[in-house]
């Protein structure tokens, strides 16, 4: 392993860390503004995770050791996941980090301890809310299998690291197909993090919550862990997007300078596709949860032609 | 000269933005949408036109760049938006035979089915480029979907879209692999204007008789200056 890869081990999971809550505050800004509220500040999220941090944790009653570890095994799962999608300085891949089905699993096992805890906890809305994530994974499932497999036929590799090299080097848009993988992997990151119209992330109604149900019985520090683990979902999958659709700023060869650019060239396109998300947040309503598969129907269909249209040309 | 490859890199772009819109227009229920995403479309195709005339230099290709523009991309949106806004019907929900999500995966498979067809084709007739095959696929695929929107829409409004988009995907087959005489497109589009004007009858209704036609139209306020109210 070289210094330059355990550089970009230390200098990954720091941006990751230190950037998501931002993100996550900007999405919830835009929707304030175009609701014409002021919104909370964008270091809100900031607050509460520390707030939360210094918070003691209860637990209820008759929750087992799957509730205590949870929070535990969603950070951790989403920390490792965050070493395999670079967001400033793609060093050379050591020890398959970077395999995109690994990360797939990793999201998969966060989300799979998710839904036991909200299970654990032997509330009703928890119940719920577990059944709604299992279900709509169970559709989704394919289509981002489907996704996937498109990206890796694209670019002819399955890691996440040669991947970003390739669209680095390449250039903007260096294959048309990139679009409908845009498309379909915006729908994903909707659909990943409990956006509208598949959740909404601010409701704690009992009839449509999904990701907030299962979170529900959590408290103090271990709330924060899994706000923190849902935070970095969502800049990890926004890094995959950006990374992969408007490379410029990716630096390949590790230098302060380039460093610095590329972490500010992230932050501000992360800024950008965060408004992004909170406008196309703001301009639909919760679908129908039965209705939801004509939305995965989508980017199943975009990433099965990008698939067919590498072969054709 | 413009580069070759540079002009295979943008078409291409042009012909996914073409599957792009062929996707929502399949599966949107909004009706206000579906006729800019049709104005969108043929104006792609417009570009697709202007592109191959740079590169070809065949005045009928600029021709049929204009009169596309002309009609598609202005006369016949412009016209469908207004009937849209007197018969204020703004949604269509209903479908026959197959949802949405099923039209789209079927378009899937239609689009395998011709490209497994068309390379047969291809393969017998040697010196096609892979740029015009891709265009004559999509071209096909492009007058399917239309049609699965003819035959799963019951809103006549859609229906007619549908129909505009099936000769889309004819415009772009003839742009891409046969050059059709300029003649017959200048017909096809009169047609299609006259279609439009056809869909003000179907749209109203057709079951009525001609007294009781009358009357739904001046129900629906349509060919008359004053307002709904």
């Amino acid at each position: 392993m070289s210094a330059d890869f355990i550089l970009y081990l230390i200098i990954n999971t720091l941006i990751v860390v230190l950037v998501s809550p931002l993100f996550v505050s900007l999405v919830k800004k835009v929707k304030a503004w175009t609701q014409g509220r002021r919104g909370p500040s964008v270091f809100q999220t900031y607050f509460t995770l520390i707030k939360l941090l210094k918070k003691e944790v209860i637990y209820a009653t008759g929750s087992s050791w799957v509730m205590r570890i949870t929070p535990l095994v969603n950070i951790g799962a989403l920390l490792v996941a965050a070493l395999f999608v670079p967001l400033a300085f793609v060093p050379e891949p050591v020890a398959g980090i970077g395999n995109i089905i690994l990360f797939l699993y990793l999201l998969a096992l966060a989300k799979f301890f998710m839904a036991l805890a909200g299970l654990d906890a032997g509330s009703s809305f928890g119940g719920m809310g577990s059944s709604r994530e299992m279900s709509i994974s169970a559709i989704i499932e394919p289509t981002t299998v489907i996704v996937f497999a498109a990206l890796a036929f694209v670019f002819k590799s399955l890691n996440i690291f040669d991947m970003f090299a390739t669209s680095a080097t390449s250039g903007f848009l260096s294959t048309p197909t990139l679009i409908l993988i845009g498309i379909s992997l915006f729908i994903i990151l909707i659909v990943e993090t409990s956006r509208i119209p598949v959740d909404n992330p601010e409701t704690h109604l009992e009839l449509t919550m999904i990701h907030e149900g299962m979170i529900l019985e959590q408290s103090g520090r271990n709330l924060a862990l899994m706000e923190l683990s849902a935070a970095i979902k969502l800049t990890l999958l926004m890094a995959l997007l950006i990374n992969l659709i408007v490379p410029f700023g990716l630096i390949t060869v590790l230098s302060a300078a380039g460093l610095v650019a590329a972490i500010i060239l992230f932050l501000i396109k992360g800024s950008i596709l965060s408004v992004i998300i909170g406008l196309f947040e703001s301009s639909m309503a919760k679908m129908r949860f039965f209705r939801l598969p004509s939305l995965f129907a989508m980017a199943f269909f975009f990433s099965t032609l990008i698939i067919i249209i590498e072969v054709f040309a | 000269m413009i580069d070759p490859a540079y002009v295979e890199g943008f078409v291409k772009i042009l012909f996914v933005c073409v599957i792009v819109t062929a996707a929502y227009i399949i599966s949107t229920r909004n009706l206000l949408t579906l006729v800019s995403v049709y104005a969108a479309q043929s104006f792609i195709l417009v570009l697709m036109a202007l592109t191959l005339w740079a590169v070809e230099g065949s005045p009928v290709l600029l021709a049929i760049a204009g009169i596309t523009f002309l009609s598609k991309v202005l006369i016949i949106p412009y016209f469908i938006t207004s009937i849209q806004e007197k018969i204020r019907i703004k949604r269509d929900l209903r479908f026959h035979f197959l949802s949405p999500t099923t039209s789209l995966i079927i378009s899937i498979g239609l689009m395998l089915v011709i490209y497994i067809a068309l390379s047969r084709i291809a393969q017998e007739t040697t010196g096609t480029s892979s740029l015009f095959f891709f265009g004559a696929v999509i071209g096909i695929s492009l007058m399917m979907m239309g049609m699965m929107v003819t035959f799963s829409r019951k809103r006549a409004i859609t229906k007619v879209l549908g129909y505009l988009t099936m000769e889309n995907g004819v415009l772009l087959f003839g742009l891409f692999v046969t050059e059709l005489p300029f003649i017959i497109e200048f017909l096809i589009i009169i047609d299609l204007i006259i279609l439009v004007l056809l869909t003000t009858i179907l749209t109203v209704g057709l079951d009525s008789t001609l007294e009781e036609y009358h009357q739904r139209i001046h129900r629906f306020y349509l060919w008359e200056d004053e307002e709904a109210p």
